[in-house]
């Protein structure tokens, strides 16, 4: 197979494809992390005093904790003061009104990245709440939501003007002590996405947003809150992408999602920020916290995650189904290669009666990344009838990558009924050889076996964000696999 | 939470109770290992829960209990009529240890051939220093956490059994571990060490049965090498008192087309756990290792795996199967690693898990770690009650509640034990288990 080879050899060599630096006038604190810090943070921002108590609070927990090692995965110590933990593009008075406001500039970055907003917003119908690092600068569709009674703004702006919402639910499913990053986000979060669906409301469109980590140096630290009251609806998207650059760049972002009774909460991710070069220096370290907190009967949360960038990937989107008859669904796709690292997974915390999860998780390792799948399924005394079934498959490409799985789960109700399975291999020489005996090239071979390994996970995206994901993973794979 | 402090305690508690009676003292090499197990003990880590591989096993009790050291006097049991404790038509090597040390008994070895030892550790360290001379220089101290340390810091007592190139014996190997303590929490290390040449065979039976109640702590370390194209059949059936502590650590290495199938069943002891660590260190290398579980009021079970593929072309073959009633606990942890270099490998790890009663808990995690690419693994693991629709079926003929869930349990556990080879010890295994479904 070496032609295979020579396919990884190219892979492992291909530059990235989003890296470029946007020139833009930003407003960016001195690298360093004190009160004093976050004080400036806040001031900035204009915030209420309670939410720099809790900013406080949450910094002055985080100095006594340790950073956590249990993760697969290796990178230098990461030093919290060389980072600058804000930067905002500057901008003379209020915020942008319209698109024509926002820096001709920051478009052209989007339209490079083949995310047009104007061309979306006309023609996908979708609605882009788009972070260029640490601040939101333009809002589209508008409109239409304030009409269905749904609010989906930058979190500053839920500061603002919906101090009441934010206060009752901003920390209420990842407290600030949770874990390390977590409780460095609550300390130093910049900004993020607000959405809250009102009672028996179904958002009239996919809502979105673009994250995009632009200025050298600095960490971001997104908070994403999303409550979906009653019996309302909502599917959200997430996608990433980053310029190139040599520093590593640390992202702690937190995602809180709260469902109601009969609520249902899709949270899609399309994450291909700057993975690093061939020697793994360079690229994003991404330690994210995202969990969904099943409030009500038969609430649903379901998450679905691309995940193809990043130096290092930490991520264990995860759901507590705490009101009887609550479904979690948990879809993944996590490509590494060069010198990628993946420690990703979920938790299903099951609590209530006859809640139900589902877990398809798969990775593919190329070049010499390391692909780890990582997780828990709890039944506790109370999850009467619970159900979870757990499917782990690992795709190996050449022989220096490494793929590992490790499934943690407790079960202390007899009614639970728990299935996990796992594979590992690598794409099998039968089916390869029954592609090419019917004319396919190797390489289309190839392509077809990989996306038919990964479709389960890519029909649960919407249909917008499956076509950016199968092209992402082309685009990844491009020259290793077809 | 259990600390570094007070697991130094305990260890030093213990040895200076037992140091004074150890045998080969004028061994200097025998001194020099247990020194060194001795000395590794402030770089052991606190087994404590961010210990991954004691996360769901806690050792709070086990700290917190002082044990007394086995008597190494064993006149006493010189006249012990062990037939009530033998499996009936098994033929069979024989050894019998009684609290951690092998009794004289007139042993039948006459038809062992010359060139297998079958012995105590004790009667061996004079009768074949230089082999476990060579053995502790290879092979190290085996001081890996605070019992493995433990064990290497007092080798006291045990087995050795060596056999050599391309003999197969005939006959199986029994070893039964019998706990007379007279109500006595006591302190009992066997340490054993089986060879196995190239080409040699045998089947090796380790029964660890009660006798008196006892909450003593049992702190088995075994160490197995099966030399190319060696096979060993290994069966261990764990049925002590259920108030014991039992513990016992296992490290088998397999050279090229080595095959060990080891069946691992436990019944027993209030807290039990098993360590195997499997090294296949060359090509070809076959390692099947089932296992058994039941666990009921008051029991903990830990079965705890790692299978390192080090070599190309190896297989394993995990599959353990637990049953859980009353407020039983069990927790698996089965680990595959396949290293870089180790190509075509084959590793397949499975656990099932039948909970029969609402109380029970089952804590289980099986893992892959995988750094080749032309491999084929997987696991699976289930955690279920007993399928209505088949209670039904059975009840619907006429059979009761009782017996029907017995049957249904008899049937899952069967996949296990029906692979045992010796009908003796299968019946065994049958009767027992029926015992323990129905208690």
């Amino acid at each position: 197979m070496s032609t295979t080879e020579n396919r990884v050899t190219e892979l492992v060599q291909k530059e990235y494809e989003h890296g470029f630096v946007t020139e833009l006038e930003t407003d960016t604190l001195p690298p360093g992390l004190s009160e004093e810090t976050i004080h400036q943070i806040s001031a900035r921002k204009s915030e209420p005093g309670w939410l720099l108590e809790a900013r406080l609070k949450a910094y002055r927990h985080w100095l006594n904790m340790t950073d956590p090692e249990w993760a697969k995965l290796k990178h230098p110590q990461i030093d919290y003061q060389a980072i600058s933990y804000y930067s905002a593009p500057k901008k003379g008075g209020g915020g942008p009104e319209s698109l024509d406001e926002v820096d001709p500039e920051l478009i052209a970055a989007y339209n490079r990245l083949g995310i047009p907003l104007e061309e979306q917003k006309a023609l996908a119908g979708v609605a882009v709440d788009a972070v260029f690092d640490s601040v939101s600068i333009a809002t589209t569709f508008r409109e239409p939501l304030a009409k269905a009674g749904v609010i989906f703004c930058s979190f500053s702006e839920a500061v603002r003007h919906h101090p009441e919402l934010v206060r009752k639910y901003l920390g209420s499913v990842v407290p600030y002590t949770d874990n390390y990053f977590a409780c460095l986000n609550a300390a130093v979060f910049s900004d993020g996405t607000f959405v809250y669906i009102p009672r028996g409301v179904r958002c009239p469109m996919e809502l979105s947003s673009y994250f995009r980590i632009n200025e050298a140096n600095t960490g971001q630290f997104e908070r994403t809150l999303i409550v979906a009251e009653e019996g309302s609806h909502v599917s959200y998207l997430e996608g990433c992408t980053a310029p190139k650059r040599d520093n590593n760049q640390l992202h702690a972002a937190v995602v809180e999602l709260v469902a109601m009774t009969d609520a249902t909460i899709k949270y899609s991710t399309v994450q291909n920020w700057y993975p690093g070069d061939a020697d793994g220096r360079g690229g994003i370290y991404n330690f994210v916290t995202k969990r969904g907190d099943c409030r009500g009967e038969r609430s649903h949360i379901s998450w679905t995650q691309v995940e193809t960038g990043s130096a290092i990937t930490w991520k264990y989107p995860s759901c507590i189904l705490r009101g009887d008859d609550s479904v979690g669904e948990f879809h993944s796709v996590a490509v590494t290669r060069a010198g990628q690292q993946a420690d990703t997974g979920t938790k299903m915390i099951h609590m209530g009666r006859n809640t139900k999860s589902t877990i398809v998780s798969k990775g593919i390792s190329a070049g010499r990344g390391q692909n780890t799948y990582r997780g828990l399924v709890r039944m506790t005394p109370k999850a009467e009838n619970a159900r979870n079934h757990t499917r782990c498959d690992s795709l190996l490409i050449g022989n220096r990558c490494g793929a590992h799985t490790f499934p943690y789960i407790e079960v202390k109700n007899p009614s639970a009924k728990v299935e996990h399975e796992a594979t590992t291999s690598r794409i099998g020489e039968d089916q390869l050889f029954y592609c090419r005996q019917r004319g396919l090239s190797e390489e289309n071979a190839v392509s077809l076996i990989v996306n038919g390994f990964c479709k389960e996970v890519f029909r649960e995206l919407p249909m917008e964000f499956a076509m950016e994901a199968q092209k992402l993973l082309d685009l990844t794979l491009e020259g290793a696999v077809g | 939470m259990i600390t570094a402090a007070q697991q130094n305690d305990w260890f030093l508690h213990h040895l200076s109770q037992s140091a004074g009676d150890l045998p080969g003292r004028g061994l200097v090499w025998l001194n020099t290992h247990r020194k060194r197990a001795r000395q590794s003990l402030p770089q052991l880590p606190a087994l404590n829960r961010e210990q991954e591989a004691w996360r769901y096993t806690s050792i709070e009790g086990l700290l917190q209990q002082r044990f007394i050291p086995a008597s190494t006097d064993i006149g006493a049991f010189k006249t012990l009529d062990i037939n009530p404790w033998l499996l009936s038509g098994l033929d069979a090597y024989r050894l019998v240890f009684v609290n951690g040390r092998c009794l004289p008994l007139p042993a039948d070895f006459t038809d062992l051939p010359d060139d297998a030892v079958l012995s105590s550790l004790r009667n061996a360290l004079s009768t074949h220093p230089e082999q476990l001379c060579n053995w502790f220089e290879q092979n190290g101290s085996r001081a890996e956490n605070l019992f493995t340390t433990l064990n290497s810091a007092l080798i006291n007592d045990g087995m050795l059994l060596h056999i050599g190139k391309d003999v197969v014996l005939e006959k199986p190997i029994e070893i039964l571990y019998l706990n007379l303590g007279r109500n006595h929490s006591l302190l009992v290390q066997p340490r054993n060490l089986v060879v196995l040449e190239s080409g040699a065979g045998a089947t090796l039976i380790e029964r660890y049965v009660g006798g008196d109640p006892s909450s003593g702590f049992h702190n088995h370390l075994t160490e197995i090498q099966l030399s190319g194209g060696a096979s060993l059949e290994h069966y261990r059936l764990q049925d002590e008192n259920e108030g014991t502590h039992h513990l016992c650590t296992i490290f088998l290495s397999q050279y090229e087309r080595s095959h060990y199938r080891g069946t691992h069943v436990s019944f027993g002891g209030r807290w039990a756990r098993t360590d195997c660590h499997a090294l296949l260190k060359q090509p070809g290398a076959r390692c099947e290792v089932n296992g058994l579980y039941t666990v009921g009021d008051a029991q903990l079970n830990d079965f705890h795996l790692r299978v390192r593929h080090a070599a190309p072309g190896c297989t394993s073959r995990e599959w353990f199967k637990g049953i859980l009633h009353g407020k039983g606990r069990a927790v698996f942890d089965g680990h595959i690693i396949v290293d870089r270099d180790a190509q075509q490998s084959d590793a397949q790890l499975s656990n099932d898990n039948l909970m029969l009663t609402r109380s029970a808990e089952v804590d289980t995690k099986p893992q892959l770690e995988i750094y080749a690419d032309d491999v084929k693994c997987s696991h699976g693991t289930t955690v279920g009650e007993i399928d209505p629709a088949q209670l039904f079926y059975l009840r619907s003929r006429g059979i009761d509640r009782e017996k029907a869930l017995t049957m249904l349990s008899l049937g899952f556990a069967a996949g296990i034990s029906s692979e045992i080879r010796l009908a003796a010890l299968r019946e065994e295994v049958d009767r027992r288990l029926m015992q323990k479904v129905n208690g």
